[in-house]
């Protein structure tokens, strides 16, 4: 060990591998992923690298079905990258995170909530204050009305959804670490490889015989 | 050091694809099949030190022991690697399964150019075997760190500008191997030095 002995020379060596490590701030990790929600009609998303670095200032690209660009942006210092959208269809978004690291995500149509206007087409709810008779209308004026009501109604459950859907967005999102049961897995299979070895190997040596 | 799904061009795939099976045909065909536990403690240990992140300051390092794995094993070196990475890609999504030989490649490629290269100089006396076996950790980083870079010739615009970066990326990877591996090879070299024999690869 005549090079560790030399405990200044060890010490040089240690600070400059320190320094080095604090200063280079791009994360070199295996896997990137990109994970996205919708909210109401804007569209969050949300990279990281495998072991939970936020993918800062990468590419992003939404496309349509057609594979056809229809936005393009970056993500900030958190890794967070949103957008609205105009019309509602699948979308796929894809992050460029450079160095041969890319990943997407698709955004079902059925993701994004239908439209107010289409509840309140059937009329279901202005209907029996209409036809009913002029006392019930006057209360009407006094109370809230149908449509204030439904928006009352929306931002209540909404309010009360967020932490639910944030539970089932946190379920959904691929950028969890691997689980012990996957690595127990795989090293399972590497054995398994090495006992067919074994085998192939004995009934050589037996048929040799 | 794992390429994504959809990166690469279908040319560099699909060389990358035959070498690593050439490389792998090799590997297997120089396996004697004593070793064979051997080959697969360290194809576990390629598969589980890819989820070792070291963090330190801004940065996320991970190891990748493709050093420790070629001086070993030599040729073995590839089906090592490359059963690690189909793994990997299996159960971590790290890699995409199409690219899986490019990246047996640029993991495995260095190994056995560190393990011609610094395997000799192994059983010398202690200074020159600590000096080769940091460089062989290293360099079996940095090698990869190029062919990566190579890799992606086709695919980014500024290429040179990226491989660069990708070299730049991985410099406190290459220390951190380099002094993992001169520590592994001394204590190996103390505690079972028949594992270093390299005549029998």
């Amino acid at each position: 060990m005549n090079i560790f002995n030399n405990k200044k020379m060890f010490n040089k060596i240690l600070y400059f591998i320190i320094l080095l490590l604090v200063f280079s701030s791009k994360a070199f990790a295996h896997k990137v992923s990109i994970f996205a929600w919708v909210e109401g009609n804007t569209v969050h998303t949300e990279s990281k690298f495998s072991g939970g670095k936020k993918v800062k200032n990468a590419k992003i690209e939404v496309l349509d079905i057609n594979d056809n660009i229809i936005h393009k942006g970056m993500t900030d210092a958190n890794g967070n990258f949103s957008f609205k959208v105009k019309k509602k269809m699948e979308l796929k978004i894809v992050l460029i995170a450079g160095m041969g690291h890319k990943a997407y995500w698709i955004i079902p149509i059925e993701d994004f909530t239908p439209d107010n206007n289409s509840l309140s087409n059937g009329n279901i709810s202005y209907e029996p204050i209409g036809k009913n008779n002029k006392k019930k209308e006057i209360l009407n004026t006094d109370c809230i009305s149908s449509e204030n009501l439904e928006n009352i109604v929306e931002k209540v459950i909404d309010k009360k959804m967020t932490p639910l859907i944030k539970k089932v967005n946190l379920l959904l999102n691929p950028n969890k670490s691997p689980k012990f049961s996957d690595i127990l897995g795989g090293i399972g299979y590497i054995i398994g490889l090495v006992g067919l070895g074994a085998y192939l190997n004995y009934r050589n040596k037996l048929k040799g015989k | 050091m794992h390429i994504s799904e959809g990166v690469l061009s279908g040319p560099v795939l699909l060389s990358g694809g035959v070498l690593a099976a050439a490389g792998t045909a090799i590997g297997l065909k120089n396996l004697d099949y004593d070793r064979i536990a051997q080959v697969g403690i360290l194809s576990s240990a390629f598969f589980v030190s890819s989820l070792i992140h070291i963090n330190i300051g801004p940065s996320s390092v991970h190891l990748i022991l493709n050093g420790i794995v070629g001086l070993l094993l030599g040729w073995a070196a590839f089906p090592a690697i490359l059963v690690a990475l189909i793994l990997q890609s299996l159960f971590f999504q790290f890699g995409g399964l199409t690219a899986l030989g490019v990246n047996t490649i640029i993991m495995a490629l260095p190994s056995v150019i560190c393990f011609y290269t610094f395997g000799p100089l192994i059983s010398k006396n202690n200074s020159i075997s600590i000096a080769a076996s940091f460089a062989c950790g290293f360099f079996s980083v940095f090698g990869a760190a190029i062919l990566l870079g190579l890799s992606l010739i086709f695919t980014e615009e500024n290429f040179l500008e990226v491989s660069l970066m990708v070299i730049i990326a991985n410099l406190p990877v290459m220390l951190i191997e380099g002094v993992v591996t001169a520590f592994f090879i001394t204590f190996i070299k103390k505690v079972h030095p028949v594992l270093l024999d390299t005549t029998n690869h």
